[in-house]
This record gives structure tokens, C-alpha cells and sequence, in this order.
């Protein structure tokens, strides 16, 4: 692959109303690019690998920032960066989990200009598919990362079809456990999305990881009061403590009625194209004690079902240890 | 200045892409052909039909009376296994590429292993138990096409060509669809992702060309089976029978003595 030292020439909108943003999303459809932190965006474009006719920079655009507080619980604007995600008292006293996530995302200067909007729509981390090769995903015929000589160690456990990649994003896995909804706007209206439909597998959408519409803005992100102060338990293990993305994470939300484990939900990370909810261990855990045998009882649960490539069936264990250190209590 | 004629948008057959190595290779199908397919089709239909409303229209014959058996039952089901399964096939591959998407890719071999099995079966019934010549084409069938006072034994020119021209394009949707299967992974076998990029891309066009062909040739067929003159045919390939009317107006009984049925 050619390697550049420039960025291409791009036309960039810089909007300051949402509206404007929605018009000019409207009128570029696949030809625009929605630029938010830029982390995922400027490598795409340096590389070449993707070219976009035009660039709408949302930063500019007050309504899609800040954290704010609505009649069942608190909703995020998509260009809150992840800093102050991590850093807002409210999110730190009542959800947790998700600033945990946020402050496990790459690195602090990453986290200071990336946006919970881009996090939760950058795109695939394979290598082949990023180096610019013409993959399934990038409309081709073939994946190269499952083959027999193929790379796959970071790739997916669940859920493959003709595409092995995996969500790269730390805060999906947060949200799909706290039972976010995504706001999605266009000029037609407003979508009001669930996490775990917001995210896609390859095979209904191999081209694209969620399920947002080429003319539609993610605007916000919103937590329902439902979880607001509850247990919940995040680890994300990579190969390096910053910069890095998850080699599996674990999201998990649980209310408890005494001792016990009452509704709760519990979601891996880097195993899957979308964050994947581990529903069999949620089922058996319900109504047991954090304690080490529940722990030892549901952790082989969570590989239930995986269908590991050649560099990655690690992963399985990982899976099961990280399931055993969250309910151990 | 134009490098086409000014306004004509030329369409590639082919995609291209780079391969692993760099090296440029096919892709597959352009699928930009598929709105050309359908185009050409209907336009071909409203030729026909506007040049069928200004003939003369023959009496048409009647349906009561003694009748005829024209399909078994057996061929009947075959005949329409075959058409549900193509449907099925068409829909789940070419919906997802148009921007209907949805999870095909199981429904499509699936569809696809069905197609082949019945396929396979009528291979061999047509061989080992039927008159497989009252299908071939001759040099006979030419004469009698543009002569219209020769009638036809049980299958005309027309029903003929179609037939040879659908039999060649499922036969190259089967085989490269196939070679297609053994790249995903199934219930019997895990995909080895081991065939060249330049061989896959051929099977590609193959399947992709093929699938266009079926597109134009079945909305041919749908409109030839709805014609009023053919409507009988249709009837036929549902109930079985067509009527002795029938069978005298439109085929030579001398070449074609079909047994009688109630």
C-alpha cells in the first residue's frame, strides 16, 4: 500500500447547527464523512483507504456536546469527548461502568479529543481491511484474515459470517449493558435506536458496524435511570495497559436484592462483530450469590457457542476468567 | 470532449479489484448490468406484446371436453420446487447488493442446495425415463418456427429454446455457486479460504452473469406464461391437463399422443 504524508484534499463543512449538519448529511449521503475526535477518521483518510468527497466536522455544534440530565436519567450528546465522560460527577456516581469503559479507551491524549459519537462508530480494526485490501467488508470477495496462513488473533469468536472482524469500540460494550438508547437523526426525523440494535454484524450489514443510515447523525446517547447506581463491573484486557484495543472486555450491569443477583447484564467485548451479551451466564446467575462458586459455575458458560480461527481460541478462557473475576464478588 | 458518445454511460461486464499481491484481478460481476437486464427484458416484453395486439387473433380453444395429460405430477412438482427455489435465490442474492439488507447468506444456500438436488433429480428422470429428445432442437425447429402452419409436437421451438437457454444458465449458477459454498463456512465443512483471488473472481462473474441471464430470461417466461394464448400451459403446469381443443389447436398430434386424463 502507498503511503502518504499529506492528508488528500477533502472538502470540510464545519457546521455550527444541527440542522445544517443534517442538510449537508442529506445532500453527500455516502460521498460525506462525519468527523467527530478524528481518531479513526484521519488514518482512514491519510492512508487513502477510504475517500470521502467532504467532511462534516460536528465539534462545532452545541447541541451535540454536554451532559444532561432528562426525566429517566441522562443523555449525552455525541460529541462529548470521552474525558469528560469520564471526568462528570453524575456519570461517575450513577453509571459507572460506562466511565469506566470511557477511561479504558486508547490513551489520555486520544481520550481528550475522541468523542463517545466516534467511539461507538468507528469501523473494523482488522489489519487486512485497513491496509486497504478488498475484503468482504470493503466489498470484495473474500476475507483474508480467515484463511490458513491468516492473522486472526484479535479477530471474532462469535457471530462470523464471510466477515471475522470484531467491535473495537470499549464504551459499546458499557452501553449495550446499561440498556442505552441512540438518537439518530436525519432530515426525516428522529430514530430512537437500543444499543443493541445500534450495533450490526456482517451478516445483515458486512460494509458498515451499525445500523446508522448514511444520511442520519447519531446526536445523543441516552441512559435510562433503570441501572443509575447499580453493581456493575468493567475490565478490558489488551496486549499493552494504554493504547490499545480490548483482546476481550466485559461490561456487566447487575441489581441486587440482598446478596443476590436480581436483572443483569453482561456483555463481552473484542469477541464478536457487535458487543456480545452473554444471555446464558445473565439467565444462570439470577438469583445466585457473588461468590466463588456461582463464578466457577457460570464462567465455562461464557464460551458457550464460539467458534474460535486458527490464533484466537484464547479468547475462550479469557472470556471465562473475566466472567469468574466479575462474579466472584 | 466525449471519449463515448456524448450522454451514453458505458457499463463494464466486470469489477476489477487488487489482489493480496497487488496484482489486478476479476472481482465479479458489475451489478450495474442487472437495471440493463431489466431493462432490455421489458422492453423485449412490450415488443411483444404491443406487436401481438395488432395480429389477428385465432379462436381461441376450448378448455371443457375430454382432456389430455401434458406434466405428471411429479414434473409438476419438480417444475415448481425449481421456480420457488430460483425465487428464493434471486431475492436473498440480489436484494442485500440493491441495498435491501438482511441475513441471506444461510436462506441463499440453502435455497441454493435445493435448487441443486432437483436439479440433479430431473437430470436423471429426464435421462433414464422420459423422451429427452421431444426437447432437443433441430434443425427442424427452425423451419417450423418460421413456418406458422407446422404445429409443434409436445414442445414448440420457443418452449425449446428457453428451456436450453434456462438448462445452460442453471447449470453454470449451480456449478460456480458451489465452488461459492466450499468458501463459506457450513455445518459440514469450515471455509479454507485457499483459492486463488484470480480463480474466485471468475467464479464470481461466472455466478453473477449467470444469475443476470436467469433474471432476464425468467421475466420472459413469467410473461409467456401469462399471455392469454399460453395461459394453458400455465394451467397445465399447475392441474396437469390440457384439453384435446387445446391440443388440436396448438400440436400435431401426429408427433405428439399424449395419453388421455380426466
Amino acid at each position: 500500500m502507498a503511503s502518504f504524508d499529506v492528508m488528500p484534499d477533502v472538502q470540510l463543512y464545519q457546521p455550527v447547527e444541527l440542522d445544517d449538519a443534517l442538510n449537508l448529511a442529506d445532500e453527500l449521503g455516502d460521498d460525506g464523512w462525519l468527523l467527530g475526535g478524528g481518531q479513526d477518521t484521519y488514518g482512514w483518510l491519510k492512508d487513502r483507504a477510504k475517500q470521502p468527497r467532504a467532511m462534516i466536522d460536528l465539534n462545532g455544534i452545541e447541541a451535540l456536546h454536554g451532559i444532561r440530565e432528562t426525566s429517566d436519567g441522562i443523555e449525552i450528546g455525541a460529541a462529548t469527548t470521552l474525558r469528560e465522560i469520564i471526568r462528570d460527577e453524575r456519570i461517575k456516581r450513577d453509571f459507572d461502568l460506562l466511565a469506566q469503559a470511557a477511561g479504558r479507551v486508547a490513551s489520555p491524549q486520544i481520550r481528550n479529543v475522541g468523542t463517545l459519537g466516534g467511539n461507538l462508530n468507528q469501523d473494523a480494526r482488522c489489519w487486512y481491511y485497513r491496509r486497504g485490501l478488498d475484503c468482504y467488508r470493503a466489498g470484495g470477495n473474500i476475507c483474508y484474515a480467515d484463511g490458513p496462513d491468516a492473522m486472526n488473533r484479535e479477530h471474532c469468536v462469535f457471530g462470523a459470517s464471510r466477515c471475522v472482524a470484531v467491535s473495537p469500540s470499549d464504551t459499546a460494550t458499557a452501553l449495550v449493558a446499561l440498556e442505552a438508547t441512540m438518537v439518530a437523526k436525519s432530515v426525516s426525523g428522529e430514530r430512537i435506536i437500543p444499543a443493541e440494535d445500534f450495533f450490526v454484524g456482517p451478516a445483515t450489514h458486512i460494509r458498515q458496524m451499525t445500523s446508522l443510515k448514511a444520511q442520519e447523525i447519531l446526536t445523543a446517547v441516552r441512559l435510562p435511570a433503570k441501572w443509575a447506581g447499580k453493581r456493575f463491573y468493567f475490565e478490558k484486557v489488551a496486549d499493552r495497559d494504554v493504547w490499545d484495543f480490548a483482546l476481550v472486555s466485559i461490561a456487566v450491569a447487575m441489581s441486587m436484592d440482598g446478596d443476590m443477583i436480581g436483572e443483569n447484564r453482561i456483555v463481552c467485548g473484542g469477541v464478536a462483530c457487535t458487543p456480545h451479551r452473554l444471555t446464558n451466564v445473565e439467565r444462570a446467575v439470577r438469583g445466585k450469590s457473588l461468590s466463588e462458586e456461582s463464578a466457577a459455575a457460570a464462567a465455562p458458560m461464557a464460551s458457550e457457542g464460539a467458534k474460535p480461527l486458527n490464533y484466537n481460541h484464547f479468547k475462550l478462557p479469557l472470556m471465562e476468567n473475566l466472567v469468574r473475576r466479575a462474579m466472584r464478588g | 470532449m466525449c471519449g463515448e458518445p456524448c450522454g451514453v454511460k458505458s457499463v463494464d461486464i466486470a469489477t476489477y479489484k487488487n489482489d493480496v499481491w497487488g496484482q489486478e484481478v476479476i472481482r465479479g460481476v458489475s451489478w450495474d448490468l442487472l437495471w440493463l437486464v431489466i431493462v432490455a427484458a421489458f422492453i423485449a416484453i412490450a415488443a411483444h406484446a404491443i406487436y401481438g395486439a395488432t395480429q389477428k387473433r385465432a379462436d381461441k380453444p376450448s378448455a371443457g371436453g375430454a382432456r389430455v395429460n401434458r406434466h405428471d405430477a411429479i414434473d409438476r412438482a419438480y417444475h415448481w420446487v425449481m421456480a420457488g427455489s430460483v425465487f428464493v435465490l434471486l431475492v436473498t442474492g440480489i436484494f442485500p447488493i440493491i441495498g435491501l439488507e438482511f441475513s441471506w447468506l444461510e436462506i441463499h444456500w440453502i435455497a441454493g442446495i435445493v435448487l441443486t438436488v432437483v436439479v440433479a433429480f430431473h437430470i436423471l428422470r429426464s435421462v433414464l425415463t422420459q423422451d429427452v429428445s421431444s426437447m432437443a432442437i433441430g434443425s427442424g425447429d427452425l423451419k417450423e418456427a418460421l413456418d406458422g402452419s407446422t404445429k409443434p409436437g409436445k414442445y414448440s421451438p420457443a418452449q425449446k429454446s428457453m428451456h436450453a437457454v434456462v438448462t445452460v444458465l442453471t447449470l453454470l449458477v449451480i456449478g460456480s455457486g458451489l465452488l461459492m459454498f466450499l468458501q463459506i463456512d457450513t455445518p459440514w465443512w469450515e471455509r479454507s479460504n485457499s483459492m486463488a483471488e484470480s480463480t474466485l473472481g471468475l467464479v464470481f462473474l461466472v455466478h453473477g452473469l449467470s444469475t443476470l441471464g436467469l433474471v432476464g430470461v425468467i421475466c420472459l417466461h413469467v410473461y409467456f406464461a401469462l399471455r392469454p394464448e399460453k395461459l394453458f400451459y400455465t394451467r397445465s403446469m399447475i392441474k396437469g391437463w390440457i384439453s384435446k381443443d387445446e391440443l388440436a389447436a396448438n400440436h400435431d398430434p401426429q408427433r405428439w399422443t399424449p395419453d388421455e386424463t380426466t
